[in-house]
């Protein structure tokens, strides 16, 4: 008990609703971009293609951690403690 | 040889019945009843002698009345006294010192022992309540003096029990002093007086404590309470409620329940939705809070509700690395001089915790534990549960909660989330490679 120090959230509650703001603007942005890289995808050659495949799953895959991130501080900035 | 053994053994039994009983007297007793309330709260400060000049270790202590939720015993020096249960009435004191003369303090506090008398009454009746309880202390041993002082809710009392000496004044009854009363004397002290406090039991209580890393603990308590005090006769008339006074005064029209300073957005509902008539006040230690049931709670009457909020986890938590503790009261003040049935308390745990260890303050029924599934869940969350029955107001005491965690098992939620988010991107991105069209055209624009 002595040892033991009081538990405080690795994150500040007080900057939940800013991080969520935030988070889910970035992921919001690299969705956005990938769905910009998907549409233009057509007007690429063949041997182009391949270096698409890899930009876009690297862009989703930012894209998802943001929102990811993004969607859990909403959560616990509207209440729902998860 | 079977003789010899017999006559051992009834010569051990007389010795150690001589032994437990010919020393120990009670030299003074003063007995406090407080009958203010729905509940029976007695202060017993004893001063006991050894006759034959033996330190006194321990004392057999009997417990009069029939529902006893609580009982602590505080030596001169205002130390703790071990208290240990023989059975339901009966109680074994252990002293941290023994010696010949020791002066200590009992409290105990009971449910049930006011009864209303009559049972039903009118709207306009007052109610009448009777208590029936011992004249003298029901004490294992001799007692050579003793005196009791009846605190009553009021001075109309119909009746009382008289044994001279006695004296009343306002709401106060001294009996005594009576001398040299027997060991086991059994006189019985009968009060029938006016006691318009309502008397409101919590049947259920059910507290659900949900923990979350994030630096939150959700309390939640599910709350049935009955009036059980002299049932109301005849029907109920709002119209007389509202416009006499003297109307309904042993209803509970309002209370006060008391909430950890730093509770935030608390929320007192029933299954119809928001009950709006509530009042909160921030105090600097506590938070007050007025609840109004929906309607006056009349004798036999019930009412449920729901009420929440939300604490900070520094508060209660503690840690080192991966060990965690959480000390939080049991049950928590609902309103004054409270009597709850059955209180089953849920302490909700993040996933992944293992070792839990549970120590509460008084022995508690430990129930199985279970796994629940709320938001981003996978596996489910420990639930850690127990029930006590008969508590009061006494009983707001802390418990611990010993468990380990690791910091990593934190990030398993946005990581969840991500992955679900991540794996529509890659469908996506699968699905729109695939060729779904039924002719095969070319168009080069």
């Amino acid at each position: 008990m002595d040892t033991m120090t009081r538990y405080v959230s690795p994150v500040n509650p007080a900057v939940f609703p800013h991080l969520a703001t935030v988070l889910l603007v970035i992921g919001t942005f690299f969705t956005a971009w990938f769905f910009i890289i998907v549409v233009s995808r057509k007007n690429l050659k063949d041997n182009s293609k391949e270096s698409s495949l890899i930009k876009e799953l690297l862009i989703s895959l930012c894209a998802s951690i943001f929102l990811g991130f993004g969607i859990v501080f909403l959560l616990l900035t509207v209440g729902i403690y998860v | 040889m079977s003789k010899n053994i017999a006559i051992f053994l009834a010569l051990s039994a007389l010795l150690g019945f001589f032994n437990a009983n010919a020393e120990i007297v009670n030299t003074n007793v003063e007995r406090t009843l407080d009958l203010t309330s729905q509940l029976v709260k007695t202060t017993t400060r004893i001063s006991a002698e050894d006759a034959a000049g033996k330190a006194i270790a321990e004392y057999v202590f009997f417990v009069a009345e029939p529902s006893l939720a609580y009982i602590a015993v505080k030596d001169s020096a205002d130390k703790n006294v071990q208290v240990r249960k023989n059975d339901e009435q009966s109680f074994t004191f252990t002293f941290p010192k023994a010696s010949a003369k020791q002066t200590f303090v009992v409290e105990t506090v009971s449910s049930k022992g006011i009864l209303p008398h009559p049972e039903e009454i009118r709207q306009n009746d007052k109610q009448f309540v009777r208590y029936i309880g011992n004249l003298h202390l029901y004490s294992k041993y001799k007692t050579n003096a003793q005196k009791a002082t009846v605190k009553l809710s009021s001075s109309n009392i119909l009746s009382h029990t008289q044994v001279k000496p006695y004296s009343v004044s306002a709401n106060k009854i001294t009996l005594g002093s009576y001398e040299n009363v027997e060991a086991l004397s059994q006189e019985p002290l009968v009060i029938h007086y006016e006691n318009s406090s309502p008397f409101v039991t919590v049947n259920t209580l059910e507290r659900t404590l949900e923990i979350s890393h994030w630096g939150n603990i959700a309390v939640q308590e599910a709350i049935q309470m009955t009036h059980t005090g002299a049932k109301l006769k005849g029907s109920f008339s709002r119209y007389d409620f509202q416009k006499e006074g003297r109307s309904g005064q042993s209803a509970l029209k309002s209370y006060k329940t008391y909430l950890p300073a730093s509770a935030s957005g608390v929320y007192y509902r029933d299954t119809n939705g928001n009950i709006s008539t509530s009042n909160m006040n921030s105090g600097r230690d506590f938070i007050e809070l007025e609840l109004r049931p929906r309607f006056p709670l009349f004798g036999g009457w019930k009412t449920q509700y729901t009420l929440g909020y939300n604490v900070p986890s520094y508060e209660y938590m503690f840690s080192d690395g991966n060990k965690y503790q959480l000390k939080m009261h049991l049950i928590d003040h609902i309103y004054d001089n409270m009597a709850i049935d059955e209180a089953t308390i849920k302490i909700i745990l993040p996933e992944g915790c293992s070792d839990i260890k549970l120590s509460p303050p008084y022995s508690v029924s430990r129930l199985p534990n279970e796994l629940v599934h709320t938001y981003l869940d996978t596996t489910g969350r420990p639930v850690i549960s127990f029930t006590k029955s008969n508590l009061v107001e006494s009983h707001i005491s802390d418990f611990t909660l010993y468990y380990s965690f690791s910091k990593i098992s934190l990030l398993q939620e946005p990581l969840l989330v991500s992955g679900f988010i991540y794996i529509i991107f890659v469908i996506t991105i699968v699905f729109l490679r695939l060729d779904f069209s039924i002719t095969s055209h070319s168009h080069k624009d």
